[in-house]
């Protein structure tokens, strides 16, 4: 079988299985929402309010229905791409991921272009001196940063530049008292578009700490990926091939050993982009970041079960999107790889 | 050549481009330094362009909790009535000293006097913020509409059977009963009205992200995270001392503290603030960096005591229990005197909230108890204590006060700490899955009623064991004979007599020890020293209006 042939054929499997992992993800999803203690009603009514009042709204939003019912509601409702209303104010969950999954993005990518320059530096910088003291440093890093707890540090980061220094803001996504340009919700792009520099640089301030803390946290996966392959490129039989045929050291690096170690890194890049979408979650909280996770925590505390399992389907989605997007890249520019 | 010697050149030959690669490498590290410099850079950048100083006449708010919801059917969450607060008004309003006043009323309600009937003269020169005026038919409108669809219309219950508007300026209520609690009931910012023309189509179903109504404000920008409002120029009342108000929303206490710290905020609501940053916005106020304003305590911090299954169904054991909590210590110990001790269900300020019927602690007195229910000298009562894990305070309040009784009553009493989320809490309480639990109220408007019923009241009991009502809800299970007509009778009486009602429910109430009142939340906001002290209105709200710049 030709390569295109296998790639595609893998592609068409991937794709064919997302929806029956989606459809396996939002039934767990449902049921385990279900059996955790706890009641929307109460979330909505308070423990106080009376059994009639209760009964009344749990009629209302459909809870009263059997399991089944509320299920075969849920799918039936999937598959016309209707996620439901919040319980809570009976806002289009829809509505609600299109205004926080933009913030989520935006923190992800900007945290992980941070995070690959950053890492992708330190880990060039160490292999430059392997086995001395700055491959040492480098290690430190990329073990150091990978290990430090997410809220610990983004705590620490706001103490000294938010409240010490006063450099940056304490949380939030957009200054108080400014009118967010409207738009696709990605505040950078709508203000560009818009030409509104000032809504530019306060968004900017605003991105800043959290994208520099979660991409700090993410660098060390980098550092350690190019620090590993790229060795093992510089000693590999092909290097020395390409050596032997006159090539420059630029070359060599530049054409051969760095686009083999890299590879490694592009799916980490991958996987890390997929899981980020959602896995923010306390650099979200810690700078009141309005971004899907910290949504997704609200919810999960107020038991709206239509927003919480809206949320998880988009965010499983994205990440077999993601995941798919990753692994045809990497054949594309893998000639070795086989599926 | 051999294999091996051929392949020792190969090293020599690897070893030796390996360095001259490194040295490549080596050269290619401007690159990130440049990196490195340009991340430094970004912030550098950053700083020319912030913090903090005030850039406008506007003010910048900020507290904890997202708002969901703008309806005053709808809202619940202290940040959303707050901000309700600021774009509407209430028939009658409560000052800080606890008086009644009129403020979309005219005068104090007319009541008949088989008490059933109540008669409210209306202001005339009352716009809602889309134009049109308030009258009686807009009031009444806003009235039955919470009273159809509101999540929280089982505060007015069964009180109000009627609304009427027979003039044009006066609204009329027909009550099933009278209810000396009716007038503070009417200060509660649910009863706020809406303009019918904004609401017809919304009539049965809640308007969220919108609010039209008659407040010194209205709402010119709404997202969950981030309202801004404008003064309404055609406000009935004074109008408001700023230019406007952004209020913003913050997910979590430590960054509210270095919001408010940094100068990032101009002022800061209390609410969700954790204990140590409260101590330090309070002594930073002490000290002249901040100022400090206090509102009435209307949050009582409270134990339920599981009292219709053993051990607890006995009353000794429940006393014993009562009287071991120091609360003095825990006060300390928890809050740096920030919450301050409370030995009653209502809190002081409201009617019947100055009685102490709740004893101090008195460890001896608590052994002899416990002595009497066939505990100490070697069996320890091992009692399984319940806080909510997403609540500091209550989880230093469980260690604290378990740490005292290790120290006063080992031989006797042993807590078990359990820490659960609160949603979880509040969803098995009335289940009584709880043996102790440390839970905290605040009433819907100010009045010993919105404290005491929530608590006692029983629709349906054995003895001293409630099988239906608030009391099975609240997780005590436990009421007493007389108990629920004399709580009635309270709400009837005014006056002396209603005090005298009162005393009597909560004596009742501290003899049985269901409930073991622990501290007071005292609400308060800071401001930056360049504008003036936060004020509270009764109702526990911060009175954004008043927000001024010190000049």
């Amino acid at each position: 079988m030709g390569r295109s042939r296998e790639l595609l054929r893998y592609t068409g499997t991937r794709l064919a299985l997302a929806p029956v992992m989606l459809w396996l993800i939002a039934t767990l999803v449902f049921l385990l929402l279900r059996v955790a203690p706890g009641d929307p009603v109460d979330a909505v009514l308070g423990s106080r309010a009376p059994e009639a009042a209760k009964a009344a709204l749990r009629a209302r939003l459909g809870l009263d229905q059997s399991l089944g019912q509320q299920y075969l509601d849920f799918l039936g409702g999937l598959l016309h791409g209707d996620l439901g209303q919040a319980l809570i104010n009976q806002e289009p969950v829809s509505q609600i991921i299109r205004e926080a999954l933009p913030a989520s993005l935006e923190l992800s990518v900007t945290a992980l272009l941070l995070a690959a320059v950053t890492g992708l530096a330190v880990g060039f910088t160490a292999i430059a001196r392997a086995e001395g003291k700055i491959d040492l440093a480098g290690r430190f890093y990329g073990i150091g940063t990978y290990a430090l707890p997410p809220f610990w540090v983004a705590m620490l980061a706001q103490l000294l530049f938010a409240v010490t220094l006063g450099w940056l803001p304490v949380g939030g996504r957009f200054p108080p008292g400014m009118i967010a340009p409207d738009g696709s919700g990605f505040l950078i792009a709508d203000s560009v578009i818009s030409a509104n520099w000032a809504a530019l640089q306060g968004a900017l301030r605003h991105l800043v700490l959290p994208a520099c803390t979660l991409g700090l946290l993410l660098s060390g996966v980098f550092t350690n990926a190019l620090r590993l392959n790229l060795n093992r490129s510089l000693r590999s039989d092909y290097v020395e091939a390409a050596r032997s045929r006159g090539l420059s050291e630029t070359q060599v690096i530049l054409r051969h050993a760095l686009p083999n170690a890299l590879l490694p890194v592009l799916t980490i890049a991958g996987i890390t982009v997929a899981s980020l979408i959602g896995g923010a979650l306390l650099i979200e909280v810690t700078f009141s970041w309005p971004g899907i996770a910290l949504r997704l925590q609200e919810s999960i505390n107020q038991r709206d079960y239509p927003v919480v399992q809206g949320i998880v389907v988009v965010i499983a989605a994205l990440v077999v999107l993601v995941s798919v997007a990753v692994d045809l890249l990497v054949a594309f520019l893998d000639p070795r790889v086989r599926y | 050549m051999a294999a091996s010697d051929f392949s020792g050149v190969i090293d020599q030959s690897r070893q030796s481009r390996l360095a001259s690669l490194k040295r490549r490498c080596k050269q290619m590290q401007p690159l990130s330094s440049a990196l490195s410099l340009s991340t430094a850079l970004a912030l550098c950048i950053s700083q020319s362009a912030c913090q903090p100083g005030r850039r406008s006449d506007r003010i910048t708010v900020a507290s904890a909790g997202r708002i969901t919801s703008l309806d005053p059917a709808q809202a619940s969450t202290f940040g959303a009535l707050q901000l309700l607060s600021a774009l509407g008004d209430t028939l009658y309003k409560r000052t800080a000293e606890g008086e009644l006043k009129p403020a979309l009323a005219s005068a104090l309600p007319e009541i008949s006097d088989d008490g059933r009937t109540v008669t409210i003269p209306l202001r005339e020169d009352v716009l809602f913020h889309d134009g049109t005026r308030f009258d009686a038919e807009a009031m009444a409108f806003s009235l039955r509409r919470f009273l159809e669809i509101g999540t929280l219309s089982y505060v007015v219950g069964d009180r109000i059977t009627a609304v009427e508007a027979p003039e044009t300026y006066q609204l009329r209520l027909r009550l099933s009963r009278p209810s000396s609690s009716l007038e503070n009931l009417l200060t509660a910012t649910n009863l706020t009205p809406v303009s019918p023309r904004a609401y017809q189509d919304h009539q049965d179903r809640f308007l969220n992200d919108r609010f039209i109504g008659t407040g010194a404000y209205k709402l010119t920008s709404f997202r969950a995270v981030q309202q801004r409002l404008e003064p309404f120029k055609q406000y009935w009342g004074p109008s408001p001392s700023n230019a406007g108000l952004d209020l913003i929303y913050l997910s979590n206490s430590t960054a509210l503290f270095g919001a408010m710290r940094s100068g990032e905020v101009d002022v800061l609501l209390s609410d969700s603030i954790d204990e140590d940053q409260r101590l330090a916005l309070n002594r930073m106020a002490a000290k002249g960096r901040l100022r400090e304003g206090q509102g009435p305590a209307l949050v009582i911090g409270y134990i339920t005591l599981l009292s219709n299954t053993p051990p607890l169904q006995n009353p000794v054991l429940r006393q014993a229990l009562a009287l071991s909590i120091d609360r003095d210590l825990i006060n300390k110990r928890v809050s740096h005197g920030l919450r301050p001790p409370l030995f009653s269900l209502v809190p002081p300020g409201l009617p019947g909230g100055d009685l102490k019927p709740w004893p101090r602690h008195d460890a001896a007195r608590a052994r002899n108890l416990f002595i009497q229910a066939g505990y100490c000298n070697g069996k320890v009562f091992n009692l399984p204590f319940t806080y909510r894990s997403n609540v500091p305070a209550d989880r230093l309040m469980a260690l604290t006060w378990q740490a005292q009784i290790q120290r006063d009553l080992a031989d006797c009493l042993s807590l078990k700490l359990d820490g659960v989320e609160s949603t979880t809490v509040y969803r098995q309480l009335g289940e009584g899955a709880f043996q102790a639990v440390m839970l905290d109220w605040r009433g819907a408007y100010p009045d010993p009623e919105a404290y005491l019923a929530p608590l006692l009241s029983c629709k349906e009991s054995q003895r001293s064991i409630c099988k239906r009502g608030e009391a099975a809800i609240s997780g005590s299970f436990w009421t007493a004979p007389g108990l629920e007509t004399t709580l009635l009778q309270s709400d009837r009486s005014r006056g002396d007599a209603r005090q005298r009602d009162l005393e009597s429910v909560e004596q009742m109430a501290a003899e049985g020890a269901a409930y073991i009142p622990v501290w007071l939340v005292t609400p308060r906001a800071w401001s930056s020293t360049a504008l003036a002290t936060p004020e509270f209105d009764g109702n526990g709200q911060v009175v954004l209006a008043r927000l001024q710049e010190q000049r």
